[in-house]
């Protein structure tokens, strides 16, 4: 009798954490779906036959089997795809590298060098984030004009990393500051100087910081717009934006829905690649046993 | 022991306008153990960081083993150093950890072997030469810190209150693990702490520090017999050497707590009726009958630690005062008891401090 009621209330137990475990499990599952439904709808539209495309979005899935008119129909706009997705990429990835190398420095230098008007300086450079991106485009225009800048994708890189290094020093100036002195002083006497000591102790630990940076600067870079019309002039130069701008507008007033969503997809990629690839760098721990 | 190997001449260190250290002069013999005690805040460890070159000197002259170092980096100082917090690269194995200062100073592959080898061989910490600092326990984490300030062969280690971040039984056994390194290495070693036991059992001389400067520099025997004022009294010692406000009655006798006794001190210069302070210290207090210069004071409190007995007392006058009690019949907090002190352990120290002889 008391056996029994004993084993009915764990059984009822294991039911109320089974149930309790059911409903976490199924909520993440919702929020997971409700994340992936839009590109896996854009995926999916994507693959559907060239005349499929102009119908009703429902069922989202290509009903007459898989083709890739959407991608060709894509390659037709401007100086075709390839073309495009490759300044995209050569812009981004030269934002990348020109923002980390610098902010890495900078941030360094901040943290670590004492100098006269030290936090003047930082103040000054955080306080740009306060002016809108849209109110200096045309002196930046001006400026690269004079440079010999204009329509050329390192004109455009030089704006982007310009737009992109406030928040990357402060970034970087605040991972550097976490690294413990003690190691820099090891460091120190064990006869390693300012680029070794950066280069050979200091960055591993500042990975994550750098991490961050760069899925900052890729994304943005990768995403504008605005800039990208406005300072490139010549069709085989545009970025992938422009591109999905002249996709988006149609010809003739007849909107290629196909290749809309293609091109949706072939923008997404990167930046999953991207941030996938480094979304392990953000992970804590590193500094786990360097002191205490 | 002879040769010099440490010189320290006229040490100043300003931080902006204030000067935290104010002209430190300092011999360390080669080969000896000096601990740097204080309270916090006295310039012990800015003392240290400046012998090791990570704290410019604002003033003076730094001579390790007959060259001047002051204004060498501190890679070229031949020193070493282990931090209170370790400092171990967390993205480098033990190994790696313990190569780093020899690969930055080019040495030859099979020599950083070698000498990889037998630090870990003398730290007992061959077998986690490929493990991460974070896979490690603090005491193993210490010992790689420790072997890493070996492998580079220095003139002079310089430890910051290496033990601090320690458990107190691990503290223990690394504090003999440190005296019985210094005996095999024979090397210079300068150690800072706070902590009495770590200064008294490891240094061949002690130098009790206060505000940047030098309070008393001797043998631990020598500080703790006889200070050379009133603060290294008080500071070394635990339970701390009991100050007891007194008046000086000329002919080498005092009042205390209403009780006169005699004092060996001839007290040049000491007017009858000055104020002075009688120190003692716990140990040489006695539990008597009374008589002849006892003090009577009543028991507050008594701690019981096994092998020996505190007696917190208060004083007539209301003055506290520790005992030690080793022996006796028991006595238990409220009772009254009379104190005598062993002749030769009464202490005596002007108004101003220093010590009365």
């Amino acid at each position: 009798m008391n056996r029994s009621s004993m084993s009915l209330s764990r059984q009822r137990r294991a039911r109320k954490a089974f149930r309790a475990e059911s409903a976490y499990h199924a909520t993440g599952l919702a929020i997971a779906l409700f994340f992936l439904a839009p590109f896996a709808i854009t995926l999916l539209a994507s693959f559907r036959h060239g005349t499929e495309a102009r119908l009703p979005p429902l069922p989202p899935w290509p009903a007459n089997g898989i083709s890739f008119d959407s991608y060709r129909s894509l390659d037709t706009f401007g100086a075709g795809v390839w073309q495009h997705t490759f300044n995209s990429l050569l812009v981004s990835l030269a934002t990348v590298a020109l923002t980390v190398a610098v902010s890495v420095l900078a941030g360094y230098g901040f943290s670590r060098y004492r100098f006269p008007l030290k936090n003047v300086l930082f103040v000054l450079i955080i306080a740009t984030l306060m002016i809108p991106f849209q109110s200096i485009l045309t002196p930046l225009f001006i400026i690269l004009a004079r440079l010999g800048l204009n329509n050329s994708l390192f004109g455009l890189t030089l704006v982007y990393v310009t737009l992109q290094l406030p928040f990357s020093v402060f970034m970087m100036r605040n991972a550097f500051d976490a690294v413990p002195k003690e190691i820099e002083e090891a460091a120190r006497i064990d006869g390693a100087r300012d680029l070794k000591l950066l280069f050979r102790v200091l960055m591993p630990l500042v990975l994550p910081g750098i991490a961050t940076v760069a899925i900052f600067a890729f994304l943005n870079a990768w995403n504008e717009f605005l800039a990208a019309l406005v300072l490139l002039s010549s069709n085989e130069k545009y970025t992938l934006p422009v591109l999905m701008m002249a996709v988006r507008a149609g010809r003739l007033g007849a909107v290629n829905w196909g290749a809309v969503q293609a091109g949706v997809a072939v923008m997404t990629l990167p930046c999953l690649v991207v941030f996938l690839l480094l979304q392990r760098y953000y992970m804590r721990g590193l500094m786990a046993g360097a002191v205490k | 022991m002879n040769e010099t190997g440490v010189v320290l001449t006229d040490i100043r260190k300003n931080f902006g306008s204030l000067e935290v250290i104010h002209g430190i002069d300092l011999r360390i013999a080669e080969g000896s153990f000096v601990v740097f005690v204080g309270p916090s805040g006295c310039g012990k460890s800015t003392l240290l960081r400046m012998i090791a070159g990570l704290e410019e000197v604002t003033d003076g002259e730094i001579e390790i083993k007959g060259r001047n170092v002051t204004d060498l980096d501190p890679s070229d100082r031949g020193i070493a150093m282990v931090f209170q917090s370790y400092a171990l690269y967390p993205h480098m194995s033990v190994r790696e950890n313990l190569a780093f200062g020899l690969k930055m100073a080019r040495t030859e592959t099979a020599e950083i072997d070698a000498r990889v080898k037998a630090a870990s061989a003398i730290l007992k910490i061959d077998h986690l030469l490929d493990r991460r600092p974070g896979q490690l326990s603090g005491g193993q984490r210490q010992r790689v810190a420790i072997g890493r300030a070996i492998v580079r062969k220095p003139d002079v280690f310089l430890f910051d209150e290496p033990l601090s971040n320690l458990d107190a039984e691990l503290r223990v056994s690394m504090r003999i693990e440190i005296a019985r390194l210094h005996r095999e290495l024979g090397n210079t070693m300068i150690y800072v702490t706070h902590d009495q036991t770590e200064a008294m059992t490891l240094a061949d001389k002690i130098v009790v520090l206060r505000d940047g400067r030098i309070e008393q520099a001797g043998t631990p025997r020598e500080v703790y017999e006889n200070p050379a004022n009133i603060f290294v009294a008080g500071f070394i010692g635990s339970p701390r050497m009991n100050l007891l406000d007194a008046v000086w009655l000329g002919n080498g006798r005092v009042r205390v707590a209403g009780s006169e006794m005699s004092v060996p001190v001839a007290g040049e210069g000491l007017q009858s009726r000055e104020k002075v302070s009688f120190g003692a210290r716990p140990e040489h207090l006695f539990v008597t009958d009374g008589g002849e210069g006892c003090i009577p004071a009543k028991v507050d409190f008594a701690e019981y630690l096994g092998g020996t007995q505190y007696l917190y007392c208060q004083l007539a006058d209301g003055q506290p005062l520790i005992a030690e009690y080793r022996s006796g019949p028991e006595i238990n907090a409220g009772s009254t008891i009379a104190l005598s002190v062993d002749n030769n352990q009464r202490r005596l120290f002007a108004a101003d401090g220093r010590r009365l002889t």
